[in-house]
C-alpha cells in the first residue's frame, strides 16, 4: 500500500505551532526590511556625505549601523533560520515545498546575506580609515547585496499565495512558479515600506544626536522619507490586493478579525502623523517616541499583516496544493505532482499515514477518544488550537454541541467533500469521522462523548450494529 | 519504520539537481560553518580566560578575542544558513522529524541563540577598555552565560543531527506506549563523544587561528616581540592539547557505530581526517619560526580549513552509510526534476559575485588591518577594479532579475 508521507505534529497548547511562527516572521519582518532599508539609505547618505563634504553623515551612519548590528544583524539575521525552524516544526510540508520548488534561490540569496553580513562591518568600521570613494563604492555594494536578498525572497512569498503563473501547474519550472503580478505588487509594496519602517527606526538613532542643525537635517530626512514610503506604500497596497486570488479577496471578506482593517488604518495614520510632527520640529524625535513607534509597527502593523497573509491563503499554505493540513491537495502535473486526497478517501488517515501508532490504526469504543485526537492533531491543529487558548480553538467553531451525530454529519458533510471554501477537503472515513466528533464534542462536553462512547461499546459487544456509525443515524447523548 | 515508510515522507516536487550536488555544496559549507563556530567557542573561552587578568598580553588578547567572537558569531549564523538548506534539501524525512519530535528546543535553539549573542555583546558593550589592564573587566556573568548558552545551542543542534539517524525509534519517541505525545519537549537522543569531539575542536582550530593573528600582528608591525612569542606558545598549546583530546574524542565517536557499520571506523574518509587533523596539528612544530616569519604562519588554519572539509565529508558519509546500510535509504533516489536555470543563476552568483566582492571586502579590511591608526588607506589600482567589478555584476544580477521577471509575467 502507498503511503502519505505526513509528518509526526507539534502541538503547542498555549498559544498553538501557527502563532509562534507568526511572531517569529513579524520580528523578523521588521528587522529585516529595516536592515534593507538602512542599506539603501546608507548609500545614499554616503554618496551625498562625499559630494556635500558632510562627515557628519557619516557618523550617523555608522551609529545607525552599530544599533543595527544588534537590531538587524543579531535579532533579524537568527530569526530569518528562525522562520526557517519554526516552520519546519509547525508546518514541514509547507516548508519543504519552497525548500525543494527554491532551493536555488534560496542559495543563491545566501551569497547575498554572506555579502551583507561582511559589507556592514566594513561599512561601519571602516569610517575614516578608507579614502571616501572606497567607503562610497563599499556602502553602495553592500545597499545593492542588501536589496538582491528583498527581491529573491519575495518571489517565494508570492508563491506562498499563489504561484507566479497558473502555466506552473501544468508546466512547472521554476520562473513559472516566481514571477508573476503578484511578485512584482509585493516587491513593490513592501519596498515601500521597508523603507518606513527604515525611518522609524532610525528615528531611535537620530533622536541621540546632540548637535541640533545636523539633527534637524536628519530627522527631516527620516521624515520625508517615512511620508513618502507611506504613502506609496499604501496605494501600492491596493495594488497588492488586486493581484490576490479569488479565494483570497473572499476569505479577507468574511474571516479576518475585525480589528484588521481599523489597525492598519490607524498605525498608518499614526505613523504619518508622527512623520510630520517630527517634520515640524525635530524635538519632538525622542528616543521613547521612536521606541513606542517602532512597536507600534510590529504590533499594530506588522503582526495583522503577517496573521491575514497566513489567513487568506487558505486552504492553502503553499503554492495552492499543499493544503494547510500538510496533505497534497491538488495534481500539479508540470511537477509531477500526485494529490493524496484519492489515497486518503480509499484508504482513510489511519491506514495510510505513517506516523500512526499501530494501536490507533483501526478505531473501538476503547481508542476512540485517542484516535480522535490523533486525527484532530493532524487535520486540524495547524489552523486551530486544541485547548482554550490559542490560535482559533476548535471548539468554539462547534458552538460546545453534545451532539457528536451532529458534528460527524458536518464533518463527513462538508469537511469531507471540501465544501467549507477556506477549509481543505479531508476525505475521513465513516468511523474517523465519529472518532474525531467524539474527541471534539469532549472537550467542552466529555460526558457525552462518555456516553456515546458506551452507547457504541454496547452496540459493539452486542453485534447489533458495525462499528462506524452512519451519520445519518444520529442519537442525542445529553 | 521501513524504507516505504521513509520514502513517502520525500518530498513530493523531487529536487531540482542531482543530490550529490546538494550532498557536496552541504559538505563544503559545513566545513566553513563549523570552522566560524569553532572559532567563536574558541574565541570566547580565550576572552573568558584572559579578560580579567592584570596582564597586559592576556588583555590584549582578551580585547582582539572578543571582537573576533563577536565577528564568528555573524559569521557562523550566515554560513550555518547554507548547510541547514541543503540537508532540508537532501535528508528532509529525516530532519523535519527529527525536527518535529524535539520543537520546543528547536524554537528554543532560536530564543537561546539570540541570548547568547546579545550576553556577548554586552560584555562587548560593558569593557571598550578591556585592553587596558588598569581596568577591571566588568560583567563577566555574561561571558559566561553566552559561552554557556552557545554550548547548549550547540548541543541542540547536535541532538537534532543524531536523531534523524534512528528512524527505527521515532515512533516510539512520537508515541510512547501507544500514546501520541505531540509537545516535542523531549530531546531524545545524543551521542557525548561526537558531541565532545566537535567541541574540542575549537581549542585546536582556534589555536590555528591565533596562528594566522600571530603572522598578521606580525607582518604588519602591529605587536612587540614579546607578545608575539606569547601568542605563539599558546596557540601551540592549545593546538597539541586540544587536538590530542579531539582525537582521543574522536575515537569514543568511532567506538559507538553500530556494529554493522562498526568498518567505517577505518574507511579511507576517516583515516584521511585522522590524518589532516594530525598534520594540522604538528605543521607548526613543522614550520618553526616561519610561522611567525613568512606567509606560512597562516598554513595551520589554512590546513585546518581543509582538514574540516574531510571531517565535514566524513560526517556526510557516515550518514549516507548509517542510513542506506541500516535503514535502507538511499538519497541517490530522490527525483530529479532539473532546472537549469536556476541551476546555472546560482553557480554564476556564488562564483562571480560571491568571489569578487568578497575578494573586495576582504582585501580591503585586510590592508586596513596593516594601516597604521590615523592613515587613510587607498586601495590599489588592482583592487579598485575587483570593487568595480562587483559593483556592475550586482548591477546586472539585479538587471536581469527583472529583465526575466517581465518577460515570464508578461508571457
Amino acid at each position: 500500500m502507498d503511503w502519505v508521507g505526513l509528518y509526526p505534529t507539534w502541538y503547542e497548547p498555549g498559544v498553538g505551532s501557527g502563532w509562534v511562527v507568526g511572531i517569529m516572521a513579524t520580528i523578523h519582518v521588521l528587522a529585516s526590511h529595516t536592515s534593507v532599508g538602512a542599506a539603501i539609505l546608507f548609500a545614499y547618505l554616503a554618496v551625498i556625505a562625499y559630494r556635500r563634504n558632510q562627515p557628519q553623515l557619516l557618523d550617523y551612519i555608522r551609529q545607525y549601523g552599530m544599533f543595527l548590528l544588534v537590531f538587524s544583524y543579531v535579532i533579524g539575521s537568527i530569526t530569518g533560520p528562525g522562520i526557517w525552524y519554526s516552520t519546519t516544526v509547525a508546518s514541514p510540508r509547507g516548508i519543504s515545498a519552497l525548500i525543494h520548488s527554491f532551493v536555488w534561490k534560496w542559495a543563491t540569496e545566501w551569497v547575498f546575506f554572506v555579502i551583507e553580513v561582511v559589507g556592514v562591518y566594513l561599512v561601519i568600521y571602516l569610517v575614516g580609515r578608507v579614502d571616501q570613494r572606497t567607503h562610497m563604492r563599499i556602502a553602495v555594494i553592500f545597499g545593492l547585496a542588501s536589496y538582491t536578498t528583498m527581491l529573491i525572497i519575495l518571489g517565494i512569498l508570492s508563491f506562498m499565495m499563489v504561484p507566479g503563473k497558473e502555466a506552473w501547474f501544468t508546466e512547472g519550472g521554476y520562473l513559472n512558479g516566481f514571477y508573476g503580478a503578484n511578485t512584482f505588487a509585493q516587491l513593490a509594496m513592501r519596498t515601500a515600506f521597508m523603507f518606513t519602517m527604515t525611518a522609524v527606526v532610525g528615528g531611535i538613532v537620530a533622536a541621540r544626536i546632540t548637535d541640533p542643525r545636523f539633527k534637524r537635517e536628519i530627522t527631516r530626512k527620516l521624515a520625508w522619507l517615512g511620508i513618502v514610503s507611506s504613502l506609496t506604500g499604501a496605494a501600492l497596497f491596493q495594488w497588492y490586493l488586486r493581484t490576490l486570488p479569488e479565494t483570497a479577496h473572499l476569505v479577507m471578506d468574511n474571516r479576518l478579525p475585525s480589528y484588521f482593517q481599523p489597525a492598519i488604518v490607524t498605525v498608518l495614520l499614526g505613523i504619518l502623523a508622527y512623520f510630520v510632527m517630527t517634520l515640524l520640529s525635530s524635538r519632538t524625535l525622542v528616543v521613547w517616541g521612536a521606541s513606542v513607534a517602532t512597536v507600534s509597527i510590529l504590533v499594530l502593523g506588522l503582526w495583522p499583516e503577517e496573521v491575514a497573509r497566513e489567513s487568506i491563503r487558505k486552504p492553502w499554505v503553499a503554492g495552492q496544493y499543499v493544503y494547510s493540513n500538510q496533505v497534497i491537495g491538488r495534481d500539479v502535473p508540470g511537477m509531477h505532482i500526485k494529490s493524496e486526497l484519492p489515497l486518503l478517501e480509499a484508504h482513510g488517515f489511519l491506514k495510510s499515514q505513517v506516523f500512526v501508532p499501530d494501536n490507533l490504526r483501526v478505531v473501538t469504543p476503547d481508542n476512540m477518544l485517542k484516535v480522535g485526537e490523533s486525527l484532530a492533531l493532524t487535520t486540524c491543529s495547524n489552523c486551530h488550537s486544541l485547548s482554550d487558548t490559542g490560535m482559533r480553538p476548535l471548539h468554539r467553531y462547534f458552538g460546545g454541541t453534545g451532539n457528536v451525530a451532529e458534528v460527524e454529519n458536518y464533518l463527513r458533510g462538508a469537511l469531507s467533500t471540501g465544501a467549507t471554501l477556506y477549509m481543505p477537503m479531508i476525505p475521513l472515513k465513516p468511523e474517523e469521522a465519529e472518532a474525531l466528533a467524539v474527541f471534539i464534542v469532549n472537550m467542552k462536553q466529555p460526558q457525552a462523548a462518555l456516553a456515546h462512547i458506551q452507547h457504541k461499546a454496547a452496540l459493539a459487544q452486542t453485534g447489533a450494529q458495525p462499528l462506524s456509525s452512519p451519520a445519518a443515524q444520529t442519537f442525542e447523548v445529553r | 519504520m521501513n524504507s516505504e515508510m521513509l520514502y513517502a515522507l520525500r518530498d513530493v516536487a523531487g529536487v531540482p539537481s542531482h543530490p550529490i550536488v546538494f550532498l557536496l555544496l552541504g559538505v563544503l559549507t559545513f566545513a566553513l560553518h563549523i570552522a566560524a563556530v569553532q572559532v567563536m567557542l574558541g574565541a570566547t573561552a580565550l576572552v573568558l580566560a584572559n579578560a580579567f587578568s592584570r596582564n597586559p598580553m592576556r588583555r590584549r588578547l582578551a580585547a582582539a578575542m572578543t571582537t573576533t567572537a563577536k565577528i564568528a558569531v555573524s559569521v557562523a549564523v550566515v554560513l550555518g544558513v547554507a548547510p541547514l538548506l541543503f540537508v532540508q534539501v537532501t535528508y528532509d524525512p529525516f530532519w523535519y522529524t527529527s525536527n518535529v519530535l524535539s520543537a520546543w528546543w528547536v524554537i528554543g535553539f532560536i530564543l537561546l541563540l539570540i541570548a547568547a549573542y546579545m550576553a556577548l555583546y554586552f560584555f562587548y558593550s560593558r569593557n571598550h577598555h578591556l585592553e587596558d589592564p588598569r581596568q577591571d573587566a566588568r560583567s563577566g556573568w555574561s561571558l559566561v552565560a553566552a559561552l554557556a548558552l552557545f554550548l547548549v545551542v550547540g548541543f541542540i543542534m547536535h541532538v537534532l543531527t543524531q536523531q534523524m539517524l534512528s528512524p527505527e525509534k521515532w515512533m516510539a519517541w512520537y508515541a510512547p506506549n501507544g500514546v501520541i505525545d505531540p509537545s516535542g519537549r523531549t530531546l531524545h537522543d545524543y551521542n557525548l563523544w561526537r558531541f565532545g569531539f566537535f567541541i574540542a575542536l575549537a581549542a585546536p582550530v582556534s589555536g590555528a587561528w591565533l596562528f594566522a593573528y600571530r603572522r598578521y600582528l606580525g607582518a604588519g608591525q602591529l605587536a612587540d616581540a614579546a607578545y608575539l612569542q606569547w601568542v605563539g606558545r599558546l596557540a601551540g598549546r592549545m593546538l597539541h592539547v586540544g587536538g590530542v583530546i579531539a582525537l582521543a574524542l574522536f575515537a569514543g565517536w568511532m567506538s559507538t557505530l553500530p556494529a554493522n557499520i562498526a568498518s567505517f571506523a577505518t574507511s579511507p574518509v576517516v583515516l584521511l581526517s585522522v590524518a589532516l587533523l594530525l598534520l594540522t596539528v604538528l605543521l607548526p612544530a613543522l614550520l618553526g619560526p616561519r610561522t611567525l616569519n613568512s606567509s606560512l604562519g597562516y598554513a595551520p588554519f589554512a590546513l585546518g580549513a581543509v582538514a574540516l572539509i574531510a571531517v565535514a565529508a566524513l560526517r556526510e558519509v557516515l550518514r549516507w552509510t548509517v542510513l542506506k546500510g541500516v535503514h535502507g535509504y538511499d538519497v541517490f533516489t530522490y527525483p530529479v526534476h532539473m532546472d537549469w536555470y536556476s541551476n546555472v543563476l546560482f553557480f554564476a552568483t556564488f562564483a562571480l559575485i560571491g568571489g569578487s566582492t568578497l575578494a573586495y571586502f576582504l582585501a580591503v579590511a585586510w590592508k586596513v588591518g596593516q594601516t597604521p591608526k590615523g592613515q587613510i588607506y587607498t586601495p590599489s589600482p588592482f583592487i579598485d577594479r575587483i570593487g568595480t567589478a562587483s559593483l556592475w555584476l550586482i548591477g546586472v544580477w539585479i538587471v536581469q532579475f527583472f529583465v526575466v521577471g517581465f518577460v515570464v509575467w508578461a508571457r
